[in-house]
Order: C-alpha cells, then structure tokens, then sequence
C-alpha cells in the first residue's frame, strides 16, 4: 500500500467504522472498544515514510468531489501534520481502550463508539487536510461530533446546557472560518492550502478580516478568552471524551490553525495580539483552577491555562517550544483525566474536599498518576519541565511583561497541580467503602503514557522521542531543529523555575486564605452570566421579530408583505416607459366607470347587502371586459360563477355577521390607505411594463393543432379539456374537496359552551 | 387602452387589499374576490396584451387572440370561486362558534370555541385594545 492510499485510510477508516460500531457493540458490548481502537493503525503506519517527510517530502492524498469548484479532499501529511495526526491517533488508540473499560454494561455503547469515531475521523481530517474546504468542512464535524459526545448523558439538564455552549460557541467560530476559507481562496487564488500566493494575501486590503476571522476561529475552538466558558461546561461528557477531546485533541483545533497559518499572525500586531490573549487565558485558567473543588473542573481549568500558554507560544513564533509543550501536554493531560475517571469510578467521587490518601487503595493508578501531575507542575525530570523552561526562555525574549504573567501563571499552575496530587497522599478519606483498584485493561492505556511522561523528562535530548517528535515539526513549521535537554545550564529559565516551585509550595500552603480572597474579589457576573444574558437577548429579539414579522396580528403580517410590494413598485417606476395614452373606446370607458364606481360603493358600503351588491357589479364588469377583449369563455364563465357566489352569499346571508365598522384608528387607517395605494400603483406599472405578447410558437401550436389532435373549434376549451386536461382534473379535484369541506362545515355541529347562543345556531 | 386597463387593474386590486387589511371577515372575503377579478384580468393583459383580434375560435375568421391565457384565467376564475366559497362557509362557521367576526380577535383568543365572557383571565382582552368599543354594528 502506497503512502497516499495510507493517508486516506487514516482518515477514512473512523468514519466507515462509525458506520459499523452500533452493530459490533451490539454484539461485543463496551469491549467493542478494544477492536475499534485499530481504526488508528493506518495513520500510526505513516510512519513508514517518515523520513521521506522529515527531510522535506510531504505525504500528498487527493479524491476528487467537484473539480470544477476545486472541490477536493486533499490530504497533505507534512511535518507537523503528521506529529498531530500520531497524537490524535496515539491518544486515541489508549482512549478507545480505556473506554471500554469506563461505560458501564447499560450504556449505550454503539452510540458512543460511533460519535467518538466520527470525532476521530473528523479531527484526522482536519489536521491532514489541505485543501481548505474540506479544512472547514472537517472543523464543523468536530463541532457536532463533540456537541454529540457532551450530551451523551442528554438526560441531565447539565449535559444538554454544556452540550449547546458548546456548540454554540465553536459554531460562532465555525462561521468566522467559513468566511475566512472564502477569502482566502478568493485573495490566496487556490483552494490548496499549500499552494495560497501569501504575497497577495498579505498585500490584501482584506488581510486584516481575514486574520481576524482566523483568529475568532482558531480562539473559540482552543477556548481562549472570552470563549473559553464552553470547557468547563463541556466536562460533563463522559471521562474518556473529555480526555480525548477536551484536553488532548479538539481544542488543539484553533491551536492548529495558528500553528499551520503562522505565516499570516507573524505580522504585528497580530503576534502581539495572539501573544497577550494566550497569556491572559493561561493566567485566568490557572487562576480559576486553584478555586475548583472538583478533579475534572480542575483539569479543565488546567487545560484553558496550558491552551493559552500554547497560544502564546505559537502566537509569538515560537513554534520549537510550542510543539514540544504541545507533546507533552497531551500526554499528561490525557493520563491526568484517565486517572480521573478511575477515582470517580471506583471512589464515587471526584470531590477533592471529599478524598485524600488514595494510594493506599489507588497504589497503581497512584503511581501513573503522580509522573503526570508533575510534569503539569513542571517539574524535573519530567517532561513538562523541560517545555516549561523553554516557555520561560522564550517569555524572557518577549519582555518583562509577559514573563511576569508567564510566571505568575506558571505558580498558580504548580499550586494546583499539588492540590491534585492532594488526593492521593496524607490521610485516608474516601466515603465510599468500596473504593478499589481498577482493573487491568482500566489501568493499562495509562502506563503508555505514564512511561512517555518520564521518558520526555529523563531522555530528551538528541534521536530519542522527545527531540525526535519535536524535530518533526520543523521543516513545516520553519523552525531550526533543535535539541531538548533536561539541564539547560544555570541561566534566568532555570532561576525562574525554582522561584516557580517554592512560590508554587508556599500558594499551595496558604490555598485557603487565598481562595477566601478570591471569592472576595469576584464580582457578581462573569462570562456565564454574560453568556446567558446574551442568549437571554438573542430569543427574545428572535421573538419580537417573529412577532413583529409574522406572528402578532394578521394585518401586519400583510402589511409588511405589501409593504415590501409597494416599495418594489416604487422602485421600478423610475425605469417604466408609459406608451402613450390611446384613443379609448366609448365601450370601454363606460366599463372602466362602471367598475370604478363599483369599486367606490364597495368601500364606501355600510351594510352586508349593499356590498354584496357592488361586489356583484364589479364582477359583472369584470365580464364586460373579458367581452371587450374577445374571451367569450371567459365572460361566460364569470358571469355564471358571478351568479352562483351571487346565490351562495345569499343562501348564508342570515347567518352572516353584520358588517361592522371597525373603525380602525387615524394612523393606521392611513397606512393602510399608503400601502393599497403602493400595491395598487405596483400592480399598474408592472402590468404597463409587461404587455407582452408570449412566444408565439405557442399559441400558434395550440391553434395548428386545435381541431386535429382535440377535435374542436373552440381553442381555449380544447387546451382545457385535452393539452392540459390533467390540470383540469387537479382543479376538479380542488373543487371536489371544497365541496365536501363546505358540506362537512355545514353540516357540522358546533360544541356549545353556553347556552345563550342558541339562537344562532346554523343548523336547520 | 394600454393605459386604462391597467388602471382599472390596479384599482380593483388596490380596493381589495384596503379590504384584506379591515377587521371584519366579511370584509376580507370581499376584498379577495376583490383581487382575484384584478389577478384574472392582469393574466390576460400580460399574456395578450389589449389585443382585439378575433376569439380563439375556429369556425370563425382569423388572426386570433392567444388562447393560452384565456385558458389559465379560466381555471383560475373557477379556481377563485372555490376559494371564496370554502372562506364564506368557513366564516359563518366561526362567526357562529365564536361570536366574533373580529379577525385579530379570532387569533388572540385562547380557545376559539369560548365565548369572550367565559374568560377566565381578566388580564388578557378578548378584543385587541387598539380596536376599543367603539364598535357602531348596521345592519
């Protein structure tokens, strides 16, 4: 099998197997899991040609969809495409397996596997992607898919409130994508992102919504600030999607795009921008972690913090350091909310309050747990350190400012971490008595990543993993090939890294006083409040404008539909040519009075007889005309159907309500008169301007062919009865139902709440 | 003619949206039969024109007028009655379950089939308020 035929599988093979995973859980039930977790072996096999891509040579896949559009799913396994792809599919693989192990018997499994699958196909997709449509396209599946996954549990209120901010949130950025990949192609002049002419788009008058775009995209997905409001929330998915998805893989999404679109944000003061957002979001989700009581609110406010730290990163054109956090990060995120679900599984809790001295029960989810922890504390020798140092470099680079933030964030970030660690050590607390190691196959897909925290840590430097994985991102990202070393020699990094630590200690011990002064300094709203508020607004403008539109009262409903007709009226006038007023015949003109003044007694009409009346002449002149412009089937037929309406109102007429004058008030009386007038003075020019004679091959072949193929001398009854006969059964078939409606409505007897009505019941 | 037409046109569909736009439902019924004799004569003026030739029969002396028109305007008359039919039914039928023939009225009540007095609910007006009781009824 060829690499491109590989590329396609790796993406492919999730989604086809989305398709088959309700069947085999029907039969394997949760341990399904184990044998979806080899839909990631295809990407994985890319490795084979990995050093045809490190040294320059990207995987290249395309399946044509519509060519003329540049429609194309166009996969491109460069560098860093390839480095993300192997952590979506690592992550997942262990994710798949752990999975199995987490749902219990009564869930419903194949429902699961399939939307996780779809994720996974999704967010390969996405990273491998070159052409830009289908970029996007991939982007939005990942938006569904984790809606769908968050609400797995849709029954609780929670599950449904996190599931749809959410998607409401991503969507938003969704969108801004969507415009941004429109621009793009048209400035950039190719749907290939590879292949985008960055000198035009940089040169651009749109280059500025264009980043902009991008970046509300790539923040809403990577939960920066103010978007950030959807992660917490979205921990109500089941353990093993947030794992997956909300620390290690989706939200990485936007981290992605500032990664694969550098080129673009390198400009100031778009770096800048990027920089200060990522620094603001890693402070605020370090300082909000330190207040959570919850394990997996802890991990979420983590992992705003380290996506921020990763923006920053990219964001400044660090992408060596970045990339090197970004691999650690998702290893130690990933076993951290495993371990999670373990505690939660077997304790029945994840109330930090609530546990204490776990090992004791835990030893082994203890000891994978713990290299982990530390490696989010930043401590050596694990991997974490090492990023975490290199971050502090390249702050130090930055300036004062953000290597202050840098490391105030960075001290909160080991406060935490030891009160996560909090649960596993001192006294034994657990209100569950039947707190109990996990099994196994729970264990198992964390020792991986456990060995790979320690690993990153104590052999990082040259051909082994964590230089190696790094590297691989260099030719695409454009950065020298570095190496990673435990020991960066005695430097500001390293000073700044034991301040780190023993203020981390000292935040850590004095926790109490300072959550207390956090609750002081927290203001009444914050960006949930903001939130619903603006989703508050949002349905109740939707509201009135239905209402407005088309919902209050039927009038209106009109109005504003005759409304828009005048104003199209008015808006053609000016390019109407009037023919000249003609001689009139004297036949038509007492036929125009007739109606006119027909018209007039209708309006002017007080009383249900007299309008009748009138209404009955407008027809007849009506009539008159048909005559006049030699229709003689026509008059005929209107003059009998006048006569029948005629018969029909008068057969009703003691049941009708009187004719009322509502008098409608002043204003809206003359709005009303505006809008018949505009209506009226629309119909007048159209019907001025489009006095034109159809194509005449029809007519003349309905004349030709009249009395040879119908057998009759009367044209117009010929087209009705026979070229068009099945249009006369439909209308006979309407006439028929109207029958038996107005039948049935007669006939029907109306349900009497009083008695006082008795009188005018229509029933004879 | 090309001229007068269509003024005769406008006008009876112009009468007929001012009546559309009343409240009383008899009203209503009119105003569409209003702009359905409009409707009808715009088809053949658009499709024809003001032309005079001879009608589309053939035992007589040609050229002819455009039958096509005149064939969709006859279903659209016949088409026409059924609907006012269908709405004049219908309308005493409400009128006699409701006691209204007040159109916002018909859509603001709760149930229909409940007299305006049974309201429970003082708080909602079974009349919408920019009517008031100035209602003047002749007969």
């Amino acid at each position: 099998m060829t690499g491109s035929q590989l590329l396609l599988l790796a993406v492919a093979l999730p989604l086809l197997a989305s398709l088959v995973a309700p069947v085999a859980a029907r039969v394997m039930g949760a341990k399904v899991g184990w044998l979806l977790a080899s839909v990631f072996v295809p990407t994985l096999m890319l490795f084979t040609d990995v050093e045809s891509v490190r040294s320059g040579t990207a995987l290249e896949a395309r399946v044509d969809w519509v060519s003329g559009i540049g429609l194309a799913f166009a996969f491109r396994a460069d560098g860093f495409s390839l480095l993300f792809a192997s952590i979506i599919a690592a992550v997942g693989l262990l994710i798949f397996v752990y999975a199995a192990s987490y749902l219990g018997p009564g869930e419903r499994h194949g429902r699961f596997f399939s939307y996780l699958l779809i994720f996974a196909g999704a967010m390969l997709g996405l990273v491998l992607a070159d052409n830009l449509i289908a970029l996007f396209a991939f982007w939005e599946l990942t938006s569904i898919s984790s809606f769908l996954l968050i609400g797995f549990w849709g029954a609780r209120k929670a599950s449904q409130d996190g599931a749809l901010k959410a998607l409401v949130i991503t969507v938003l950025g969704g969108l801004a994508l969507l415009v941004a990949v429109v621009l793009l192609i048209l400035i950039g002049g190719d749907t290939r992102l590879s292949a985008l002419d960055l000198a035009a788009i940089k040169a651009s008058p749109l280059f500025v919504p264009l980043v902009v775009l991008l970046l509300i995209a790539a923040f809403t997905k990577s939960a920066q600030i103010p978007f950030y409001l959807w992660l917490p929330t979205a921990m109500e998915a089941p353990t093993p999607v947030s794992a997956y998805l909300h620390s290690a893989t989706m939200v990485k999404a936007g981290i992605v795009l500032i990664a694969k679109m550098g080129f673009l944000f390198e400009v100031a003061p778009f770096s800048q921008v990027v920089l200060y957002v990522g620094l603001a979001t890693m402070f605020w989700g370090a300082y909000l972690a330190l207040r959570q009581n919850d394990l997996k609110a802890l991990l979420a406010y983590s992992t705003i913090s380290q996506l921020g730290l990763l923006t920053a990163l990219y964001g400044a054109g660090h992408p060596f350091a970045a990339t090197a956090h970004l691999i650690n990060h998702a290893v130690f995120k990933a076993a951290l909310f495993m371990a999670v679900g373990i505690i939660d599984h077997s304790a029945g809790s994840r109330d930090i309050g609530a546990l204490s001295g776990l090992w004791r029960k835990l030893p082994f989810t203890t000891v994978l747990a713990v290299p982990a922890a530390l490696s989010m504390a930043g401590l050596p020798p694990f991997g974490g350190f090492i990023s975490k140092e290199l971050f502090f470099e390249e702050m130090l680079h930055e300036g004062t400012l953000p290597t202050l933030i840098a490391v105030s964030g960075s001290i909160m970030t080991f406060a935490y971490s030891l009160r996560f660690l909090r649960v596993f050590f001192g006294r034994f607390r657990c209100e569950n008595p039947g707190v109990h190691e996990a099994s196994l196959p729970f264990l198992a897909p964390l020792i991986p990543l456990s060995v790979a925290v320690i690993l990153f840590g104590l052999f990082p430097w040259d051909a082994t993993i964590a230089t190696w994985f790094t590297d691989l991102a260099a030719g695409s990202l454009g950065y020298e090939g570095e190496s990673l070393y435990l020991w960066h020699g005695l430097g500001l990094g390293l000073a700044l890294s034991v301040l780190t630590w023993f203020s981390g200690t000292a935040l850590h011990l004095i926790r109490d006083h300072f959550v207390a002064m956090q609750t002081r300094l927290t203001p009444g709203w914050n960006a949930n409040t903001v939130y619903y508020q603006l989703l508050a607004g949002l349905e109740h403008l939707a509201l009135w404008l239905t209402n407005f539109t088309q919902g209050a009262t039927f009038a209106t409903h009109l109005r504003l539909i005759w409304g828009a007709l005048a104003l199209a009226g008015l808006g053609v006038a000016s390019h109407a040519i009037f023919p000249r007023p003609g001689p009139v015949p004297l036949s038509m003109a007492i036929v125009g009075l007739l109606i006119v003044a027909s018209v007039t007694g209708v309006l002017l009409a007080r009383t249900r007889f007299s309008a009748l009346i009138f209404m009955g002449l407008a027809g007849f002149g009506s009539t008159l005309v048909f005559v006049l412009l030699r229709a003689p089937d026509l008059a005929l037929t209107q003059l009998l159907i006048e006569v029948v309406t005629v018969i029909l109102f008068l057969s009703v007429f003691r049941f009708l309500p009187v004719l009322k004058r509502y008098s409608r008030p002043a204003p809206v009386a003359l709005i009303d008169g505006i809008i018949s007038l505009g209506v009226a003075f629309t119909v007048f020019v159209a019907l001025v301007m489009v006095q034109v004679p159809l194509a005449p091959r029809i007519k003349d072949y309905f004349l030709a062919f009249s009395k040879e193929l119908g057998g009759g001398y009367n044209v117009v009854n010929v087209i009705l009865v026979d070229f068009r006969g099945y249009d006369t059964m439909g209308e006979i078939t309407v006439l028929a139902i109207v029958a038996v409606t107005v039948l049935a409505l007669i006939r029907l007897r109306f349900k009497r709440s009083q008695a006082g009505h008795e009188e005018n019941r229509g029933e004879r | 003619m090309a001229i007068l037409l269509p003024l005769l046109v406008a006008v009876l569909i112009g009468a007929g949206v001012y009546l559309v736009l009343s409240r009383a439902l008899i009203r209503l019924i009119i105003g569409l039969s209003m702009i359905a004799y409009g409707a009808n004569l715009s088809i053949l003026l658009a499709g024809a024109g003001t032309a005079q030739d001879a009608p589309p029969l053939l035992n007589t002396q040609g050229p002819y007028n455009d039958p096509l028109p005149q064939a969709l305007i006859l279903t659209a008359i016949v088409i026409g009655f059924g609907t006012t039919a269908l709405l004049l039914v219908l309308s005493v039928r409400a009128y006699q379950a409701t006691r209204t023939d007040h159109v916002q009225e018909l859509v603001e009540r709760l149930d229909p089939l409940e007299a305006p007095d049974a309201y429970a609910d003082p708080e909602r007006p079974s009349v919408s308020p920019e009517v008031g009781p100035d209602v003047e009824g002749t007969r």
